[in-house]
């Protein structure tokens, strides 16, 4: 696609990915599901040294599995749910760092490409704590509980339960997961198409010499920065809401 | 357990796992490589593909772009129906070029992978991984607090055997002080008796010397009574020219010795 000059390639062409093997089955292996299983291996490397390690004064990947351990326990759980959270660690930690791997390719050379700016894992996912919150609201405060402190919270004048339970229906059982799986994609997307425009940009102005070159080039390299922030701000975004909507299904009063 | 956190397990060589990770981490990620470049978007874009499907394009006996100009023009003419079904084919397929799965609408397959890579994750960080690091930390803190606490006790101790010791050190400063006043008080009691002892031994000294010099004197006033007897003598005979007895003679002589000692 010409636009001003430039051959910018149509924006589907930049997230899609022909298949690399199992073609044509519900099995076929893309680029994409290839991010999605290293970020899956990475994760499982990471903490797997981590537990082999045991040194008493953490270094290297010991202290990252460590320090993501203290992250989601200080700063997510404890901060949302409180200590009853503990036993929801694993399974907000295995996402914290799986989107955050899946995100970080974005800025891998030659791979440079975030597994979250397809849509398939951010729904997944968004599914699956959609899932987890309901379940544990029934359980916890039984089906007619939940759905009654769901719909009419706590605390809220009666008079605008007119208005707030409808607006919550919609809120938690249908915005919240969607919102969660397109705020991911689409941030993850949209730095993606930041990246690939000052790239093009770059390239093609290079041919009018240094200054018209190196501008757009360091506008790059700054994004390239920004965008290892977007990858850990969205794992974190993504992992924190998924802790606020457990610790409202266990705490409703909240 | 605390040997193996203390060494770190730094001493230990990869095991069979690590590597085994390590290396299919490597695959993958080569397989990533190469899978990903053939579509790399420099070749990917809608002006490559419009090239390709022209380049592609066969009608009247030539290729490419100039069997598209005659395609057109046969096309325009009206006369010939195929050439206009054939230049509509081409114009969707040129379409094509430019247009895409919507984005939003997630594939299949990458939901399938996607997913059993997150289960597969979960499950393995739910039954070994994360209990195996939360553990680990778990033990370091429980040695840290045990070593804190051990230090603090040491510490304690510490505190109470300095207490002691300062308090040894107070009684052995005490007892050197009490030394050395009894010393000072014995040193001040044999000076006191040197000096007394000093003056008797002067005093007796001094004594003997008097009586010396009294005995000496009472011995010089006879020796020098006898020359003054003899010299008199021998006066009074040269004087009187005749021998004097004995008596005479002493009594001459203690009378000139009194003239003479009532005139000294």
């Amino acid at each position: 696609m010409s636009i001003f000059a430039l051959d910018f390639p149509a924006v589907t062409h930049l997230f899609e990915w022909p298949d690399i093997a199992l073609s044509d089955t519900y099995l076929a292996l893309n680029k994409t599901s290839l991010i999605y299983l290293v970020g899956m291996i990475l994760t499982v490397v990471t903490f797997g040294l981590a537990a082999r390690k045991r040194a008493l004064v953490p270094s290297g990947v010991q202290h990252v599995a460590e320090g993501g351990i203290n992250f989601v326990e200080q700063n997510i759980v404890m901060q949302t749910i409180g200590s009853e959270g503990r036993r929801f660690m694993p399974f907000l930690t295995s996402l914290f760092f799986f989107i955050f791997f899946v995100n970080i390719f974005e800025v891998i050379p030659f791979i440079q490409f975030p597994g979250n700016s397809r849509m398939a894992v951010p729904l997944l996912l968004a599914l699956v704590v959609w899932v987890i919150y309901n379940y544990i609201g029934i359980r916890s405060q039984g089906f007619g509980g939940y759905l009654k402190n769901s719909l009419f919270p706590p605390g809220v004048p009666k008079a605008l339960y007119v208005i707030v339970a409808p607006i919550e229906l919609f809120s938690t059982f249908l915005i919240r997961p969607l919102s969660l799986a397109i705020r991911l994609w689409a941030n993850m997307m949209a730095g993606h198409l930041l990246l690939v425009t000052f790239a093009v940009l770059s390239a093609a102005l290079w041919g009018f010499g240094y200054v018209p070159g190196l501008l757009p080039f360091f506008m790059l390299v700054l994004l390239t920065a920004f965008e290892i922030f977007v990858s850990a701000l969205q794992a974190f975004i993504f992992t924190i809401l998924t802790a606020v909507y457990i610790g409202g299904s266990l705490h409703p009063e909240h | 357990m605390t040997a193996r956190i203390q060494d770190g397990g730094r001493a230990r060589r990869p095991s069979r796992l690590r590597r085994r990770a390590f290396a299919g981490a490597l695959i993958l990620l080569a397989a990533l490589w190469f899978g990903a470049s053939p579509v790399a978007a420099a070749g990917e874009t809608p002006g490559a593909c419009v090239a390709e499907k022209v380049e592609a394009l066969n009608f009247g006996g030539r290729h490419g772009g100039e069997a598209l100009a005659i395609l057109k023009e046969t096309a325009a003419t009206g006369v010939d129906v195929g050439a206009e079904d054939k230049l509509k084919s081409f114009e969707k397929k040129l379409e094509g070029c430019l247009e895409a799965p919507n984005p939003i609408i997630p594939e299949v397959t990458e939901i399938i992978w996607g997913g059993i890579a997150f289960v597969v994750l979960f499950a393995l960080m739910q039954w070994k991984l994360f209990p195996a690091v939360k553990r680990g930390m778990d033990r370091r803190a429980e040695k840290i607090r045990d070593d804190l606490d051990a230090a603090e006790t040491a510490r304690t101790e510490a505190l109470e055997v300095k207490a002691g010791y300062e308090a040894e050190l107070a009684d052995a400063r005490a007892e050197a002080g009490r030394i050395v006043d009894a010393a000072r008080a014995d040193a001040e009691q044999v000076r006191a008796e040197l000096i007394a002892r000093a003056e008797t031994e002067a005093d007796e000294l001094r004594q003997r010397s008097d009586l010396d010099v009294e005995a000496a004197k009472r011995q010089a006033l006879a020796d020098l009574q006898s020359e003054v007897e003899a010299i008199v003598i021998g006066a009074a005979e040269t004087v009187i020219g005749r021998n004097l007895d004995h008596d005479t003679q002493v009594q001459l002589i203690e009378s000139y010795i009194d003239d003479v000692g009532s005139q000294n």
